[in-house]
């Protein structure tokens, strides 16, 4: 069937005429062909060159943020308040993830403690985002859980361990109400930052100096342009940016100050600031309770920030800058002060003290029932005589005493260098009519002349008030950061301060010699109020004032009654500087519910002032 | 056994031989061998990063199809047209061993295990099927009987059937074509050749509308990869960026962002014309065309001048499958055919085919070599 011979058999002169044309016709197929595919190359090598140039670069190059660290916040001694601490994140990519489902599954199984919300809000957010870019769930992993998740690793494909910074405030909840905290960028923080410089940061200044100073803090984000391979991986690092680290700031807090007096006060509820007259240096800026703002680093859980907020003793609330307590018997010095310079009183003028002053048939009350008897007026600081206000206060008037309180800050916010801060109340009549459209009554100047009535001051103001009548008029401006120089001593030259601060005009210098001698008496002789807190100090003059303030209103909360019974009892108050003829520093303190101003804020004032001028003022 | 048109004079000259046609090498198709060889050998070296490994086993490679080529080159065409039935009957033995027996691993069952040795039959029909429907036709009167198509165009089918059954669509229609190559020169009758692609144009609007959606959809997506950014048309788009990049010089060698970022896939095989394109632009892809242009001009001209019709049909066959090879390969990498797992001659990376190929070469030197006489 099949021949096995080969003929060369002689091929017909046709048939190699039409095998010649069939191939100049497949000659002629090859060119057309060849010069079609010439035309598509010099269309996309010529034509679309600069397109597909662009397109090969976008493919290989991009463009990352390397988000700066943020500055280190330290006290004046440069003892580290706020600072950085690697650890861990998980970061995601879907592209490499096999089952998105059974992968979340899984995480919330090997990690309970993180929030089911957070992982299903996240896992949500992962499927909108391109499958070759990472994203890292918000939350960070301790040493601990870093290192299970290493162990697991082998389970989660697409799932990469990543070290990074986190803020962390090693002193912990020490100074909490003025260092604030860092949070995770919300869409408020979105609002107001500028979206440029957040890049590829997490976290921003939630409140006090973390949020005052965020600018400084914050940094600028370098950027590093890369070259990527198919899957994303960086094969080549092309240019780099660096980022611009935060400024690192020092604070005027001396933090060993701050922690003497957190640990005074203890579990109770009050405020202590403490000034340097010289300059307005906060020396320590206490709010007890307090918190820790480690807790609000990476997002709160909803159980803790409950447990905050519905905490009775209010420790989110920062009582030094929000707190507004009436002053009471504080003021006594500054209306004195001021019923001598404009003179409403003299340095000889007496009263008969009752123990009562009746005006209108009414009977307003000495804090002593039995009276002082005869009293001058520096008798009325150092026994802290209420009736000797009440009977001045008459002449005076109410727009007399905001005239004579006005100049130390009262009824003001200081404009202390973190935010949140309340201004308080210094009535007068127009004040009076602007906020509750009535006339004001003599009766209400009565006790307005002791601090109580409608005035509230907030502690950081009684402690500007209380420097500014130390430094004998010269004003300061209370501020947390420490000024641009070198120096970060105690040291500063009131002099030279005096030369760019505001002076409170004064008409004779013996009126308030007079009326601070008054308050080194009321802790230097044994019938002051603050003697028994004062009496071991005997190698300088401390000069303070104690006040009692009453409580009025107690409408927002319910309690049983034995804590009722408490909470009604009398705010304790002190106020105090020294030494008193050389200030160094000025004290304000408030301890909420703790009666007598003697018993419990001027012990912890004075160790506070004691403490200070022995051991770090050196 | 003899030409009897020729004088006596004419049939008594001999043109001297070269040194080269005496060990029936032809110079001109060498020297096109050697620079596309050498261009695929650059590129490979390129396209796998530098990976010596990859390029050596590729030397190898052409090392050792060289010396087949070199020993094919030696056997005359009369030897090659005797044997052709029987390795065509054995190659038609083996497709069906191979979908009987076939080595299931894969998935497809394209290989056969001889124990030693593990090869693709369908490589062997490449050469196979043209020369077999060349040894048809070449004892044939001419114009060739209708039955006589009728018989070469069974033997295609049953060949493309039994690859297309593999699966394996892409090499089925390939050496289909290089099957009806040897019909078309053989003299297929003009009104066939246009009746039939009459009667396909009218056919696929009529098999269009039967088709269901979804192998609409299928179809359109084959035809039109970029529809599916991140499916099918991720590497025609990759791809097109390669060649669109290299611009009119071209990034230089080894300046291939797109294959070594891993942009590009299968960059030493299939898409290595997009690594040259972008490396060398389009002067360098103008000069490769033209190098093929070289080795297929030289391959017609040897079937137009060899002797007799089984030299001619095989030699113009297997130089039409080398452009069929070419032009589809550049024309799916650069977008305007759908991707088909071809690839490109003489340069992509790879074994058998790179073996086969130029065992087809050493074929169309021996046509070239063995003439009795030369009538110019």
């Amino acid at each position: 069937m099949i021949p096995l011979a080969f003929d060369e058999t002689q091929t017909s002169l046709k048939q190699t005429r039409s095998f010649k044309f069939r191939i100049l016709f497949v000659i002629l197929v090859i060119l057309i062909v060849f010069v079609g595919l010439i035309a598509r190359m010099t269309y996309l090598q010529w034509f679309n060159h600069e397109k597909y140039l662009s397109q090969a670069d976008g493919n290989r190059i991009s463009v990352q943020t390397l988000p700066p660290q943020r500055g280190h916040i330290f006290d004046r001694n440069q003892v580290l308040l706020a600072g950085n601490v690697s650890n861990y994140k998980l970061n995601f990519r879907r592209e490499n993830i096999i089952q998105f489902d059974a992968t979340f599954e899984q995480l919330k199984t090997l990690f309970p403690e993180i929030e089911t919300s957070l992982i299903d809000e996240f896992s949500e957010t992962l499927r909108r985002t391109p499958r070759h870019r990472d994203l890292p769930l918000p939350y960070s992993l301790t040493e601990k859980q870093a290192a299970t998740f290493a162990a697991n690793r082998f389970r989660f494909p697409g799932i990469t361990l990543q070290a990074q910074l986190k803020r962390t405030y090693p002193q912990n909840s020490s100074g909490v109400h003025f260092l604030g905290y860092v949070g995770r960028i919300s869409q408020a923080d979105l609002q107001r930052l500028e979206a440029r410089r957040y890049r590829g940061s997490e976290v921003t200044g939630k409140i006090g100096i973390e949020r005052a100073y965020e600018d400084r803090l914050h940094g600028y984000p370098g950027l590093q342009t890369v070259e990527t391979n198919a899957q994303g991986r960086v094969v080549r690092i092309l240019d780099t940016i660096p980022p611009k680290q935060g400024e690192n700031i020092t604070l005027t807090i001396d933090i060993r100050l701050q922690q003497f007096i957190e640990e005074k006060l203890g579990d109770r509820r009050g405020s202590v600031v403490a000034i340097s007259p010289i300059n307005g240096e906060v020396l320590a800026l206490v709010s007890t309770p307090n918190y820790d703002p480690n807790l609000f680093v990476d997002g709160i859980t909803h159980a803790e920030y409950n447990a905050l907020l519905n905490n009775p003793n209010k420790p989110l609330i920062n009582r030094a800058l929000r707190g507004q307590y009436p002053p009471g018997s504080t003021t006594k010095p500054f209306v004195a002060l001021g019923a001598l310079e404009q003179g409403f009183t003299t340095t000889t003028e007496r009263i008969f003290d009752p123990g009562y002053f009746e005006f209108q048939d009414h009977r307003y009350r000495n804090w002593r029932r039995q009276g002082h008897g005869w009293t001058d007026l520096k008798r009325s600081i150092v026994e802290s005589v209420d009736t000797f206000y009440y009977k001045m206060s008459l002449d005076i008037g109410v727009d007399g005493l905001h005239s004579m309180l006005s100049p130390f800050g009262f009824g003001e916010r200081t404009g202390i260098d973190i935010p949140g801060e309340l201004g308080g109340i210094l009535p007068s009549q127009e004040w009076k009519r602007r906020t509750h459209g009535e006339p004001w009554y003599r009766g209400e100047t009565i006790i307005a002349s002791i601090g109580q009535g409608y005035n509230l001051a907030t502690p950081i103001q009684l402690a500007q008030a209380t420097a500014i009548l130390a430094n004998r008029g010269r004003i300061i401006q209370p501020h947390l950061l420490k000024a641009d120089r070198d120096s970060i001593q105690y040291v500063t030259d009131p002099e030279a301060e005096a030369e760019t601060s505001d002076q409170i005009p004064i008409r004779s210098r013996n009126h308030w010699e007079y009326v601070i001698q008054g308050m080194i008496d009321s802790v230097h002789t044994p019938r002051g109020t603050a003697w028994n807190a004062g009496r071991h100090i005997k190698d300088y003059q401390i000069a303070g004032k104690t006040g009692t303030a009453q409580v009025f209103s107690l409408h927002d909360a319910e309690y049983n009654a034995d804590e009722l019974e408490q909470r009604l009892h009398s705010h304790s108050l002190f106020i105090a500087f020294a030494p008193a003829s050389n200030p160094r520093i000025a004290v304000a303190i408030i301890v909420e519910n703790a009666g007598g101003g003697g018993r419990v804020a001027a012990p912890i004032a004075i160790e506070t002032i004691d403490y200070f001028l022995k051991e770090l003022d050196q | 056994m003899t030409n009897t048109w020729l004088t006596d004079k004419e049939r008594n000259y001999v043109k001297p031989k070269t040194w080269l046609a005496r060990i029936h090498i032809d110079g001109l198709l060498l020297l096109g061998l050697i620079m596309l060889l050498i261009t695929g050998l650059i590129t490979i070296y390129s396209a796998s990063g530098g990976d010596l490994n990859v390029t050596k086993h590729h030397a190898i490679r052409i090392l050792i199809a060289f010396s087949l080529m070199l020993a094919f080159a030696q056997i005359p065409p009369a030897k090659l047209a005797l044997i052709t039935p029987w390795v065509f009957l054995v190659g038609i033995l083996m497709l069906v061993a191979v979908i009987v027996f076939g080595d299931m691993g894969k998935g497809a069952q394209r290989w056969l295990d001889l124990g030693f040795i593990r090869f693709q039959p369908s490589e062997i029909m490449k050469l196979a099927l043209p020369m077999m429907v060349a040894w048809l036709f070449a004892y044939s009167r001419y114009p060739a009987h209708p039955a006589r198509f009728m018989l070469g165009l069974f033997i295609v089918g049953l060949t493309a059937g039994l690859i297309v059954i593999q699966p394996d669509l892409g090499t089925s229609i390939l050496i289909a074509m290089s099957g009806l190559f040897v019909l078309f020169f053989a003299g297929l009758p003009w009104k066939i050749i246009v009746g039939a692609l009459f009667s396909v144009a009218i056919a696929i609007p009529v098999v269009w509308n039967f088709l269901h959606a979804y192998q609409k959809q299928r179809v359109l997506t084959f035809l039109d990869p970029e529809s599916d950014p991140l499916g099918a048309g991720y590497h025609i788009i990759q791809s097109k960026i390669a060649i669109g990049s290299g611009g009119l010089e071209g990034k230089g060698f080894m300046g291939s962002t797109q294959a070594h970022l891993e942009f590009l896939p299968e960059s030493t095989t299939d898409f290595i014309f997009s690594v040259f394109a972008e490396e060398f632009g389009l002067i360098g892809v103008i000069l490769l065309l033209t190098l093929y242009s070289l080795v297929l001009l030289r391959g017609l001209y040897i079937a137009y001048r060899a002797q007799e019709a089984f030299s001619r049909l095989v030699a113009a066959s297997l130089t039409m499958t080398l452009f069929i090879y070419v032009s589809v390969n550049i024309g799916m990498v650069s977008g305007l055919l759908p991707v088909v797992g071809l690839p490109l001659p003489l340069i992509s990376y790879g074994g058998s085919s790179m073996v086969t190929l130029m065992i087809s070469f050493g074929i169309l030197m021996s046509i070239h070599t063995h003439k009795k006489m030369l009538s110019n």
